[in-house]
């Protein structure tokens, strides 16, 4: 951040610097109605949406999430339980589809095609963007075989095969742990060592993004040491969206940072999902815009 | 029991980090009342307690900077809450130069001798100054407490009046030419106001600490490398 | 318990951190423990005292003749249960044709495409538990009505006999499939279908291999009850003691089952050893097909 800038006009409401022992709750009703996205628009996006609900049953789930994700980015999303970030997600690779009675609304336009275009297949949509979840789920086949599923989907020759088994396995930093024992069964790595497998299985499609959902959850500090450093590697060549819970995680891994809060305004049963605020991850952990995000990153709510 | 709002004990250690520093600031402004004392009496043992006592504020830096450390490595304090710690930090050590400059007059007034030739106008002045001084601490300790930014400016233009009859006192001693003990006495009292005129500039720098806090901009309220005035 | 010894309990758990067990508590442990071996060892010496019963019965009528001839109403020292091991062994391999694709299909729709909301999926699900239950012989009603005779006039033939097992075990197999199914972790399916594959490459590449072994071994169970089921076959009019191997598909048939029902059904007393030793046949078979169901479990179960 430079600290010699001059002055914006900052309220001093809005960035809800209060004293040390003033807990309050954020308070909605000087809160700004629109969220606040101080991102360069006119870097080139991975994903512009705009107008993205997400319905269950035709409840509403996740409400009007407009965000532009950057390129080369690693954009981070953060927000208290229920808010809707991994439902969010997962609208990226329409994963919710899977989901009966999940519908999806507004645009995402992924390489200028909206993903949620008639004409678009979920499944060619998968191939091109690769996901990793919370808990690390490797087949209950051989590690070369893990790697392998994705690429045969595609129709990799077997010929090829081992190159790009070996190239994800090296991008993943696994190649040097496994190289003499890729027929063992993936069940038998440890916890840390099977999410990269699932991050070296998603990434032998060469994907350009890559989802990522709490993906260290499960992890102890090693591990998730270890894929954090291994995300800062990726960047140059996929972007990554990645849901975490973990408030340190997301400083210290991302670029961007997007808020989203649970809104209870519709009433306790009406919990919908909205972005709060956008921004690069230093101004959302030193000078946030939003009283909310505030709150939330000081740890006084949510 | 009960209700307890998330983080208690981490806001329960911030508030009372703050609370230390405050306290800091009152020393200083008794500090400042006791200087103020000896400067009219010349009441050399008054002088003597302000340098002792200055022992008190050394260590309630120490304690300060201590707690911000252990509250960085442990609560890992964001947004709001790191510009408050590193605020402290900056503010701690401000009382502490305001301490040690008490200290520095207080040392002069035993040189001065029993029956000081002291010079009126001079002397008036002074006294004004280390009023002043005492008022600017009150109002940047107020400021910072209630993070009113409005009154942290408003340090500035107080500061000016100080800086203003600095420079007065300076003039005067240059013109004071005659006899050697008032020369002499002259320049000590351009060296107190000196001492005076920094506690100024600190109780101004801990107003720029409160507009950091606030706005998370730190922009100088007045640069001595780009004189306003 | 008495006085000086309750008080000498109390000090020491007084003296003592950890205070001894409850007298209570252990005496309800021991009761406990004795009805459980109780009851395994009334399991136990029952099955042992058949099996021993059978085997004195009929071991001394065990011998390579009984499985290379065939029956004789006639002459008993050359009786043999030939025609009916070939026919139980074709019956259980037609029947596993039959079954498998059926069985492991229908799981599949309930397991990966079935909307429970719907009534009709719920329907199949209850009637699945039903027929499960139903006597065997009503299914040998069923093939006598349907099969043999009715629309599909097979016959009294093999393919008659082992659509009517198959029927019969079939909820059996379409039960333990669906658990196999169901034991795999929808996250293997979350991985898949992110990876781009479609729902029917992740059920053929995921799901199925990873639950083959359960399948499998559900399969050769419900076979090891097809194998001893006596009432269908005989309602379906399988020859009995017949002096000929089936020929095909169409062929009329025995199984060891009806052979065993029918040495014992003869007044002549060593006909009752000869059915003993059929027993022990049959028994034989039955070990062996369960023992390759215990052994593909152990081999390939997955634990998830």
């Amino acid at each position: 951040m430079n600290p010699m800038t001059e002055p914006a006009e900052i309220d001093p409401v809005r960035s809800g610097a209060g004293r040390a022992d003033e807990g309050r709750a954020a308070d909605l009703s000087t809160a700004p109605a629109e969220p606040t996205i101080t991102v360069d628009q006119s870097a080139e996006k991975i994903f512009d949406c705009s107008g993205v609900n997400v319905l269950y049953n035709g409840k509403m789930a996740v409400e009007d999430v407009a965000i532009p994700l950057l390129k080369g980015d690693i954009t981070a999303l953060i927000g208290p339980s229920g808010c809707g970030k991994s439902t969010f997600l997962r609208c990226l690779n329409r994963m919710n589809d899977l989901i009966p009675g999940a519908e999806v609304q507004g645009s995402i336009v992924y390489h200028g095609q909206d993903l949620y275009a008639k004409a678009v297949d979920p499944v060619e949509v998968r191939k091109r963007i690769g996901m990793v979840f919370q808990k690390p789920n490797p087949f209950p086949k051989s590690i070369y075989d893990n790697i392998a599923f994705g690429p045969r989907l595609r129709g990799v020759k077997k010929a090829d095969m081992d190159e790009v088994v070996e190239s994800a396995l090296q991008r993943a930093a696994l190649w040097d742990d496994v190289k003499d024992r890729l027929k063992d069964n993936a069940f038998g790595m440890s916890g840390g060592q099977q999410q990269r497998l699932c991050i070296a299985r998603a990434l032998a499609t060469s994907p350009d993004v890559l989802l990522m959902d709490e993906p260290c959850s499960a992890l102890d500090p090693i591990s998730t040491g270890k894929i954090e450093d291994l995300m800062t590697e990726l960047k140059d060549h996929v972007s990554i969206v990645i849901v975490t819970h973990n408030m340190q995680q997301a400083a210290r891994v991302s670029d961007k940072t997007a808020f989203f809060i649970v809104d209870l305004s519709a009433g306790e049963n009406k919990r919908i999902g909205k972005l709060v605020e956008f921004a690069p991850t230093e101004q959302i952990f030193s000078n946030p815009a939003d009283v909310r995000t505030e709150q939330y990153v000081t740890g006084k709510f949510g | 029991m009960g209700a307890e709002r998330p983080r208690q004990h981490f806001v329960d250690q911030l508030a009372e980090l703050e609370s230390r520093t405050m306290g800091g600031i009152d020393l200083v402004v008794m500090q400042i009342d006791r200087v103020l004392e000896a400067l009219t009496h010349q009441d050399v043992e008054l002088a003597a307690l302000v340098i002792a006592d200055d022992d008190r504020l050394d260590g309630r830096y120490l304690e300060v900077h201590q707690g911000v450390l252990s509250l960085l490595a442990l609560q890992a304090p964001v947004a709001g809450d790191l510009r408050v710690v590193a605020a402290l930090l900056h503010v701690i050590k401000h009382m502490e130069r305001m301490g040690d400059q008490c200290v520095n007059i207080c040392k002069l007034i035993p040189l001065l001798g029993h029956e000081p030739p002291v010079q009126g106008p001079i002397m008036e002045r002074i006294v004004s100054m280390a009023k002043s001084a005492r008022e600017e601490t009150v109002l940047c300790r107020r400021a910072f407490e209630e993070r009113d930014v409005g009154l942290a400016q408003d340090l500035v233009r107080q500061d000016r009046e100080i800086n203003r009859l600095n420079r007065e006192i300076f003039h005067l001693a240059i013109e004071l030419g005659t006899d050697a003990d008032v020369r002499e006495w002259a320049m000590t009292m351009v060296m107190v106001s000196r001492a005076l005129e920094r506690i100024g500039d600190n109780a101004v720098d801990i107003g720029e600490q409160t507009a950091f806090v606030v706005t998370g901009l730190f922009r100088e309220f007045s640069d001595s490398s780009h004189p306003s005035d | 318990m008495s006085t000086p010894a309750k008080m000498a309990g109390k000090a020491m758990q007084q003296t003592t951190v950890i205070p001894r067990r409850d007298p209570a508590d252990a005496r309800k442990e021991r009761g406990f423990a004795f009805l459980m071996y109780a009851a395994l060892a009334i399991t136990f010496v029952s099955l042992a005292a058949l099996l021993v019963q059978i085997g004195l019965d009929g071991a001394g009528s065990v011998s390579t003749n009984l499985i290379t001839n065939f029956p004789s109403k006639i002459n008993v020292e050359s009786s043999g249960v030939k025609s009916a091991l070939y026919g139980t062994v074709y019956l259980m391999l037609l029947t596993a044709v039959f079954v498998i694709p059926v069985g492991i299909g229908t799981a599949i729709y309930l397991e990966e495409y079935a909307d429970r909301k719907q009534w009709w999926n719920r329907l199949i699900e209850v009637n699945i538990q039903n027929l499960a239950s139903v006597p065997s012989v009503v299914y040998g009603l069923l093939g006598l009505a349907f099969i043999v005779r009715g629309p599909l006039s097979l016959g009294r033939t093999l393919l008659a006999g082992a659509i009517t097992l198959g029927l019969l075990v079939l909820p059996v197999v379409i039960i333990v499939a669906r658990e196999a199914i169901r034991a795999v972790p929808p996250s293997i399916r979350d991985g898949s279908l992110a990876l781009g594959a479609t729902k029917w490459q992740t059920i053929w590449k995921q799901v199925l291999p990873g639950s083959i072994a359960g399948i499998a071994t559900g399969v050769i169970l419900a076979l090891s009850r097809a194998i001893g089921e006596t009432a269908p076959l005989i309602v379906i009019g399988a020859a009995v003691s017949p002096r000929f191997l089936p020929d095909g598909i169409n062929s009329e048939f025995t199984a060891l089952p009806i052979q065993i029902f029918a040495f014992s059904k003869d007044n002549d007393p060593r006909f009752l050893e000869l059915a003993s030793a059929t027993i022990i046949v049959l028994m034989v078979l039955l070990l062996a097909m369960n023992s390759v169901a215990i052994y593909l479990r152990n081999r390939f179960e997955q634990k998830w």
